[in-house]
């Protein structure tokens, strides 16, 4: 029982037109609805669900919201419970809130992110079936990205009042949410601030990321691709795109995955994140990343964070 | 990467001819060719600091007020970072402004104090 994986990111973009064309042409997403208000939602050929992106016309970028999926329908009204006895407002959100969606509990982080929790959303299959399927589909574009893999929030830190939110939600997600954490990046002295960390419900290395920062935001979601030859290719369709790319072809020390990180049109960051990096598992030993170490947790070739990687964010 | 492919064909049209820009903290000067935005320009100053995040006006890391002169806006702000308040002041992102005409610019994003420090703070310029 409980969390089983990442459901879909709600974002806000600028100009919708220009918006959908870069996921479905860059990313390799499909539409699948559009609602009376505008709202626009897209999936990914391999995800059996409608949908895992909804994409919010807004006057500025970011994050309205996350969702994951969870096993049974009787979850949601465990985990409201648990949720509400450590102390987080909750609210139960009637099905069909959102198109093709069941009743969905929503909260917010300790960071302030908002959080949602669903069971049913219409199961439509993948583009290959479940029946004697070929590996992959025929007229893929883009990236041909197989799901929406995690979410990387930023969450406000501010060590010298006492602010951690980033270990504020790691902990909420642990204790509460039964996520498990994977990795950490620790600063200060003896290593006794948690300025990072990954954690898992599935058995990836991360479902869910939190970073230290200023202020609350979106740093990127995150597509799944196979191999480092698919990050390359994906690298190739983002030129041919003219897409603003933040972080050029490499591998993270953390999580081993190979990424490239670019920026959707309204300045929302994207990553496209391949391997499956190691089996995580509740028991797996967490890893830690140390202060003189980070640079190449972030960015294992090179070393070092760019300054864009931490202070650009939506 | 060129950032000169975020400018949409029909804006960069409608400049006629290359402008001068001063950013006030510096003192330095460069040029945007028609079609240009502010950002753009500054990434030819060849130095670190630059303030280069989602160049799409999303992230607002390269905001700035532009003390005089013209710009036309080549696309959407985001009101997270400037007000309509400010904008009407004549702050902008300078991923989606094009000078009209010669501009004096102030750098005011979060990336401002590596951008200034750089060429007139205490510690030595980074090369």
């Amino acid at each position: 029982m409980g969390v089983m994986r990442i459901g879909h990111a709600s974002i806000k973009v600028m100009d919708m037109a220009v918006a959908v064309k870069h996921y479905e042409n860059v990313i390799g997403m499909k539409v699948v609805h559009t609602d009376p208000n505008g709202n626009v939602y897209l999936k990914c050929w391999d995800e059996w669900d409608k949908y895992s992106l909804i994409l919010s016309p807004s006057d500025r970028a970011g994050l309205n919201h996350v969702a994951y999926k969870v096993e049974h329908d009787a979850d949601l009204d465990v985990l409201q419970q648990r949720i509400e006895t450590y102390g987080s407002k909750t609210e139960m959100l009637p099905v069909a809130t959102l198109p093709f969606v069941g009743r969905m509990l929503k909260f917010n982080l300790p960071s302030g992110h908002e959080m949602r929790l669903f069971q049913q959303k219409e199961v439509v299959g993948t583009d290959v079936g479940s029946t004697n399927p070929d590996p992959w589909p025929d007229g893929l574009k883009g990236a041909g990205a197989h799901w929406l893999d995690h979410c990387l929030l930023m969450c406000p830190l501010d060590p010298e009042k006492g602010i951690n939110t980033v270990a504020d939600n790691c902990k909420f997600m642990k204790e509460v949410l039964g996520f498990h954490l994977s990795e950490q990046a620790v600063v200060g002295p003896g290593g006794s601030i948690q300025i990072a960390a990954f954690l898992f419900c599935t058995t990836k290395p991360h479902d869910i990321a939190f970073v230290g920062a200023p202020t609350m935001g979106l740093h990127h979601v995150s597509f799944f691709l196979d191999s480092w030859a698919d990050i390359l290719k994906a690298g190739d369709v983002m030129a041919k795109n003219r897409v603003k790319i933040d972080v050029a072809p490499t591998r993270h020390g953390i999580t081993r995955g190979e990424t490239i990180y670019f920026f959707d049109p309204s300045g929302n960051r994207n990553e496209t994140f391949a391997g499956l990096g190691y089996l995580a598992q509740p028991d797996r030993p967490v890893t830690t990343w140390t202060e003189d170490s980070i640079g190449r947790g972030i960015f294992y070739h090179h070393g070092e964070a760019t300054e864009s990687f931490t202070t650009v964010y939506t | 990467m060129s950032p000169s492919a975020h400018v949409p064909r029909s804006m960069s049209a409608r400049t006629v001819s290359p402008c001068s820009v001063t950013l006030r903290q510096t003192g330095e000067t460069y040029v945007c060719a028609a079609g240009e935005t502010l950002l753009q320009g500054m990434l030819k100053l060849g130095r670190r600091g630059i303030p280069v995040g989602c160049v799409n006006g999303g992230c607002g890391v390269c905001k700035v007020k532009v003390m005089r002169g013209r710009c036309l806006k080549v696309g959407a702000v985001s009101r997270q970072h400037v007000t309509a308040e400010e904008e009407a002041r004549g702050v902008t992102l300078a991923c989606r402004a094009a000078p009209q005409t010669d501009v004096e610019v102030e750098v005011i994003g979060k990336m401002q104090r590596g951008f200034v420090n750089l060429i007139v703070g205490s510690g030595p310029a980074a090369g």
